[in-house]
């Protein structure tokens, strides 16, 4: 029986057989959209390459008994894929171009009654980067402790695209990130606030602090998890590239990573969600960690020439009976500059090592940018041989 | 055990301020800047390069050694330059244009640093203009030019690098070694590179061997 691309996906999240290897991609870039596919949407891009779709979705509500409201500083989000900024009179967003030879660069002032909090981010045709860390002295952490909002997930909204998206394939959103440009993982966050470096430093300088802030991130992220009760998605975003074991140790994973996305995961699962744990770089050696934290699927297994260090038949052998798979394919070597037959050869590479019984979504292991679409369509193609008899 | 030996230790526990104690005690006791650079420093700066490539150390780990190296290197410093001792090799580096990581393109730095080598770090998003500027301008001639690429989309601003700096007639002059997540030896071929390593601590090999060749 051929199945939607949504009991395909769903029937892998659970660790069971679909019909034939599901297949589908992390985030479409603009940048990749708007250069190869005049602007096609998601859902069009997933239909012309034969790939199982995702609708990613993230609506957030301010809650006014708490005097929040939507940021007004804010332009609409350009996709569902992006939040809108929940502000109160305590918690006041402002912006300020200034002036850069290349680059689109903007500073945000955070204002609160204890003070001012700025980073600045910059953006080019790929995509956003933040060159000016929010948390620049150990206090600033206590401002945001005491003022910062909380966002909440707009459960009716979730419901009426689920709705309309139905056997269309999963709804996924990720666990709220700090404001700006904040990440889903705990320990993600706080990197992109106080600069990755200089946080791995401080888990040896002085680990109270690192705890303080994590905890502040952690207490807010628990906040909109509890939220999700009733939201009809499938599956969730925690998670990182900096908690890889190519940016920190599997020391600083169990003592600053694993207890607080753990904690969040907990809370997920009682208000009924699932959890994909997103480590975009090394995870051979925390794989059993990761999978200790209870989420229900891992990605991205980034293969070695990507930057992880991924061995895909081990990975599966280790871990592949406690978590569905997502990832696992070079989108480097095989989306550009190489022959289909190679492409197809990696797909079914993937399949013979993390198919076997189901439990693995095919998926280029994190985001693509220059595309042979070709090969793309190889990609869906040959998955779509990769059946389960 | 001896003042060698404790720094050795020191940097391999990433123990700043054992290090910097040690090296003091070394100087005191009329051990030579050059050995406790060659002995100590340097040789612990070498098993934390192999300690990482087995796997057994990571990043974080790196980091915090390098820093211990670096206490002790400033002790040193002013002694080896009353000594008239200078860095062998001038190495220039930066994260090419469009491209922020820096964490592996700083391993590199620590890791030539820590096996003698004199650093100048121009940081990320680097332009081609800025790595010749940086040639041209340094006093004492650069020997060598590292750049460092992590993304798919910036591979091409490595190719660009290494044009311009062809262009401005200074390619006889420096060897250029390349790296990155998505950098591969077959790559550094095509464009052109001189040199390409895995990780920090193969740079250091690739460097030295081709600056004596
Ligand atoms: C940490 C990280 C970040 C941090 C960087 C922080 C910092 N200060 O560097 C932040 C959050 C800023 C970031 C931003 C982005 N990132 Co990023 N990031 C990573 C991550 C998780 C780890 C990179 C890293 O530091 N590795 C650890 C170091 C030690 O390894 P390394 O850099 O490879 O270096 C070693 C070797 O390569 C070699 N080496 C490195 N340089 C050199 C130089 C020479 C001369 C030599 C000889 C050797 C050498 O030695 C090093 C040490 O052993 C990778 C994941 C991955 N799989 O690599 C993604 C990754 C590189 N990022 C990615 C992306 C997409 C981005 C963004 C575009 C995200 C976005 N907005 O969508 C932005 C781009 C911003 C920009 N313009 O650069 C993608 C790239 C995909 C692609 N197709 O190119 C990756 C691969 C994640 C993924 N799987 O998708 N990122």
């Amino acid at each position: 029986m051929t199945m939607t691309s949504r009991q395909r996906l769903l029937a892998a999240l659970q660790g069971q057989i679909p019909d034939r290897l599901p297949v589908t991609t992390h985030h479409i870039q603009d940048y990749f959209r708007n250069k190869y596919l005049e602007g096609l949407s998601d859902r069009e891009i997933f239909d012309r390459f034969g790939l199982d779709a995702i609708h990613w979705t993230v609506p957030c509500r301010p809650d006014p008994a708490n005097g929040e409201y939507f940021d007004p500083s804010q332009p609409e989000p350009t996709s569902p894929r992006f939040s809108r900024r929940i502000a109160s009179d305590q918690w006041r967003i402002t912006t300020e171009t200034l002036p850069h030879p290349r680059y689109a660069t903007i500073r945000y002032t955070i204002t609160t009654p204890k003070g001012e909090l700025t980073t600045v981010l910059q953006s080019n045709d790929y995509t956003s980067w933040v060159t000016e860390h929010l948390i620049k002295e150990k206090k600033d952490i206590e401002i945001i402790g005491e003022f910062v909002t909380n966002p909440k997930c707009d459960v009716e909204q979730v419901n009426r695209e689920a709705q309309a998206f139905g056997e269309c394939g999963l709804v996924r959103g990720h666990i709220c990130g700090f404001d700006i440009y904040g990440q889903p993982g705990t320990w993600q966050d706080a990197a992109v606030l106080v600069g990755i470096e200089r946080l791995i430093l401080e888990t040896f300088d002085d680990p109270a602090w690192v705890h303080e802030l994590l905890e502040i991130l952690c207490r807010r992220k628990e906040i909109f998890v509890r939220s999700l009760a009733g939201a009809q998605y499938d599956l969730l975003e925690l998670g990182g590239g900096d908690a890889s074991t190519t940016v920190i140790s599997p020391k600083i994973f169990r003592k600053f990573v694993a207890p607080y996305d753990a904690r969040l995961i907990e809370v997920a699962h009682e208000v009924g969600q699932r959890i994909v744990y997103h480590t975009c770089g090394g995870m051979m050696p925390i794989l059993e960690d990761i999978a200790a934290m209870k989420p229900d699927a891992m990605e991205t297994f980034t293969p070695p020439d990507m930057g992880g260090d991924t061995r895909l038949a081990e990975a599966k052998q280790r871990i592949g009976d406690k978590v569905c798979m997502i990832g696992g394919f070079n989108q480097h070597h095989h989306f550009t500059g190489c022959s289909e037959a190679e492409t197809r050869a990696a797909v079914q590479r993937c399949f013979v090592e993390a198919g076997g019984g189901g439990g693995y979504i095919l998926s280029p292991s994190d985001h693509f940018f220059d595309v042979d679409l070709n090969l793309l369509a190889a990609f869906g193609d040959e998955a779509h041989r990769c059946v389960y008899s | 055990m001896n003042h060698l030996d404790d720094i050795f230790n020191g940097v391999l526990d990433g123990d700043l301020t054992a290090v910097s104690a040690h090296v003091q005690e070394a100087v005191d006791a009329g051990v030579s800047p050059v050995r406790i650079l060659q002995e100590g420093l340097i040789e612990a700066m070498d098993e934390v390069g192999t300690l990482f490539e087995e796997g057994e150390y990571f990043v974080p780990e790196m980091l915090i050694a390098a820093r211990a190296m670096k206490a002790g290197l400033a002790i040193l410093k002013p002694l080896l330059v009353s000594a008239n001792v200078e860095p062998a090799v001038k190495v220039v580096l930066g994260t090419v244009q469009g491209d922020m990581h820096d964490i592996g393109k700083n391993l590199v730095a620590i890791m030539l640093e820590g096996a003698g080598f004199e650093i100048v770090d121009l940081g990320t998003d680097v332009a081609p203009e800025t790595f010749i500027a940086a040639v041209e301008n340094e006093q004492k001639n650069v020997d060598l030019i590292g750049l460092s690429a992590l993304l798919t989309t910036t591979l091409a601003s490595l190719e660009d690098t290494l044009l311009a700096i062809e262009q401005a007639g200074l390619r006889s002059r420096v060897k250029i070694i390349i790296g990155g997540a998505p950098v591969t030896a077959e790559y550094a071929d095509q464009i052109g590179a001189d040199g390409f390593a895995p990780d920090a601590s193969q740079a250091v090999t690739v460097a030295k061997a081709l600056l004596t060749n």
